[in-house]
Order: structure tokens, then sequence, then C-alpha cells
């Protein structure tokens, strides 16, 4: 009689801990795949979560261009990819109260953004979304502004401010991330076009890379004994 | 792009806009009329630019092209000078310096007047460069495939 009892309470905290066990290995599958979508690198792994600071986003195709509305209620379209010179597109609001420098700064002048030929276009929400008339006050003059929602989507813009900087010809985005101020933003372009040109420096055209083919012009090919010498002796 | 029954199908990078213009004559009197007009560019527009074009044909390059199509009045859409019908296909041929409606050195424009959907339109076009109108009108004509105007 005892015995049997002692196999029932053993049988159940088999099952309770079955259960236990179970419901941890999907916490944890849930907590990984949380992290997978936020970009975050697995120990040991390449992480191939999309990035939100200086480099391009691994988006599929050329950048979109932007259409939209303008604050007169114009249609508008704005080239972006096939255009002969990079875009800045600045992705602000009405409502937030980091952009207000921003949009100071737009009325006063921001220098240079990435080259000298960058054209910045200011992109809102649709007039759903924001205050009209306060975007009628912000609004710089002389600078493209394009409301469109549908833009916030194609860009998969993640906080407001946030910038794109996209070159024309090829339709790749160079740079994007966050910036509290013109200076930011400027030395995340910067940055974000260095290490573009880095990027291009290192592999050929072919995609190859540089340092590989000067080896094999050289007769030196991957499996060479002399990539391999151990060190002399003293 | 879409707006006031007009359609486009804007090239990828090229710039585009439609717009309301306030009729002069109307603006004084109660019943204020406006009218849309069109501006296509391969080149950024820039703010503030007229209905034709001053101040954006400046900046043009000889690779660029600008289309603007300018609506008048219904009641014209019957006269002589909008006779022609439907959205007119352009020639290299049609294109010359004096076509401008400011002279602005290597460019060349041409102006077409129609009627389409009851409504009347002039067409204007302006090229870069005049030296390069037979690349330059494939372009202008592949824009014009893409335009409908319906009656509103």
């Amino acid at each position: 009689m005892i015995v049997n009892a002692v196999l029932v309470i053993e049988g159940v905290a088999i099952i309770l801990l079955a259960i236990l066990v179970v419901g941890l290995l999907r916490s944890n599958a849930d907590v990984l795949r949380a992290l997978h979508e936020l970009g975050a690198t697995e120990p040991g792994g390449t992480g191939s979560g999309r990035r939100h600071q200086h480099a391009a986003p691994e988006r599929e195709g050329s950048a979109p261009d932007v259409a939209g509305s303008t604050l007169t209620g114009s249609a508008v379209h704005v080239g972006v990819t096939g255009a002969q010179h990079p875009t800045l597109l600045a992705f602000l609001s009405t409502g937030c109260s980091a952009c207000v420098g921003l949009w100071d700064g737009l009325k006063t002048g921001v220098g240079r953004i990435g080259s000298d030929d960058t054209r910045i276009v200011v992109v809102t929400k649709g007039p759903e979304a924001e205050s009209d008339s306060k975007l009628r006050e912000l609004a710089p003059d002389g600078v493209s502004l394009v409301q469109s929602t549908e833009a916030w989507f194609d860009y998969e813009v993640p906080v407001s401010p946030y910038f794109v900087l996209v070159d024309g010809p090829s339709g790749s985005v160079l740079g994007e991330g966050s910036a509290g101020s013109w200076g930011q933003v400027s030395s995340l372009m910067t940055q974000a076009l260095a290490d573009a040109g880095t990027v291009k420096r290192d592999r050929l055209d072919n995609g190859e890379f540089r340092a590989d083919a000067e080896l094999r012009r050289a007769g030196i090919l991957p499996g060479d004994p002399s990539l391999y010498q151990e060190e002399r002796p003293e | 792009m879409r707006s006031a029954g007009i359609d486009v199908a804007v090239p990828q990078g090229w710039d585009g806009e439609i717009y309301r213009r306030e009729d002069e004559l109307s603006v004084q009197s109660a019943g204020a009329v406006s009218h849309p007009v069109v501006h296509l560019g391969t080149f950024p527009l820039p703010p503030g630019r007229g209905d034709f074009g001053s101040g954006a044909v400046e900046i043009m390059s000889s690779d660029d092209l600008l289309v603007v199509l300018f609506e008048y009045g219904r009641e014209s859409a019957g006269s002589a000078l909008f006779a022609r019908k439907g959205i007119p296909r352009v020639a290299a041929s049609d294109f010359g310096p004096n076509n401008m409606q400011r002279p602005i050195a290597g460019q060349s424009g041409a102006q077409y007047f129609f009627n389409q959907a009851g409504r009347a339109f002039c067409l204007y076009v302006v090229l870069g460069a005049h030296a390069r109108r037979n690349e330059l009108v494939p372009e202008v004509n592949q824009v014009l495939a893409g335009l409908t105007i319906d009656p509103q």
C-alpha cells in the first residue's frame, strides 16, 4: 500500500518535472526568437537581424521613391532611385520632442550632409497622423517636404527622428539611423559613407577580395604552403 | 501619382507634382476656380517654381527633361486653339530654342494645345540639351503614354 503511494507520488513528480522542462524550453525559444528579431547576435553566431545604426539595411531591391502629398494638398512624387544625386530622407514628426531642434536647424541651414549635392527631403506621416497647423509652423521654406505614411512603412522607420541616405544612381541605402541633431546626422552619414567606401576598396567589381586577387596574380593560391609556413627556429 | 482627375505613372527617379493654380480672373470673384498643373522632371523640382517651370529650367543639366501639363478653363476645350484631340506625342522636330517661355542657351522647348475628356490643356516640354533631342524625346513619349485624364 505504502509502496503504491510512493510510486504514484513519484509518477506525479515526474510528470510535473516534464511539464516544467517543456515550459522552460519554450520560454528559452521565445527569448531567442525575440533577440533574433532585435538583431542581437547569439554567442558564436553571425547575427542576421536588422541593424539600426550606421549600416545599410539588408533591404530587398532598390530604395523606393517617395510619394505622398504636400502641405498645400498637392500630389507629389520624389525620385530617389535613379536620381543623379544622393538623397537624405529625414523622417520627422510634429509630435516628437527630439525633432524640435532638427526642424529649427532646417530653417537656419544644416550644412553639408554626405556629399555636396545631397538632396534633403523631409518626410512626415500623412495628414491623418500629423498636426496640420503645427507642420505649417515648423516646415521650412525651400526644403522638399512630403507627407507619406506609406514611405514610413516602405523604409521601415522604427523611431522619429530617423534618417536614411540613399545613393541615387544605384538606389542602395548607404546608411541610416536616428540622431538628435544635424551634427549627429552629418557624423552618422559620414561614417556610413566611409564604411561603404572601405567595403568597396576591399573588394573588386567581381566581388573578389583585392588581397586574394593580388596573391593569385603572384601565383599564390588557396592552400599554398607559403601561407602556412611555420616560424623559423631562433 | 493622381489628383484632379489626372493620373501619371511617374518613372522611377523622376520628381512629380500635381497642384492647383487659382484662375487669375476668378480670384477676384466669389467663386474662385482652380485648375491643375502637372510638373514632371528628371531632376529635383525646386519649391516655389513657376507654372511653366521658371526656377526649374535654370537648374536643368543637359540630360534633364521637364514636362508641364497646364489646364485651362473647361470652356476653352471647344475653341480652335484646343481643337487637337487627345494627349499628344512629341517629335524631335517639334523642338526649338525659340519655343521656350524664356530662352536658355542650349535648351529647347515645344508646346502643344489639346483637349481630352472635355478639358483643355497645354503640354509644354523642355529638353536640357537641344543637341540631344533624339535621345530625350522617346523618354518624354514614354511618360506621356502613362498619362490619363478623366472627365472629372
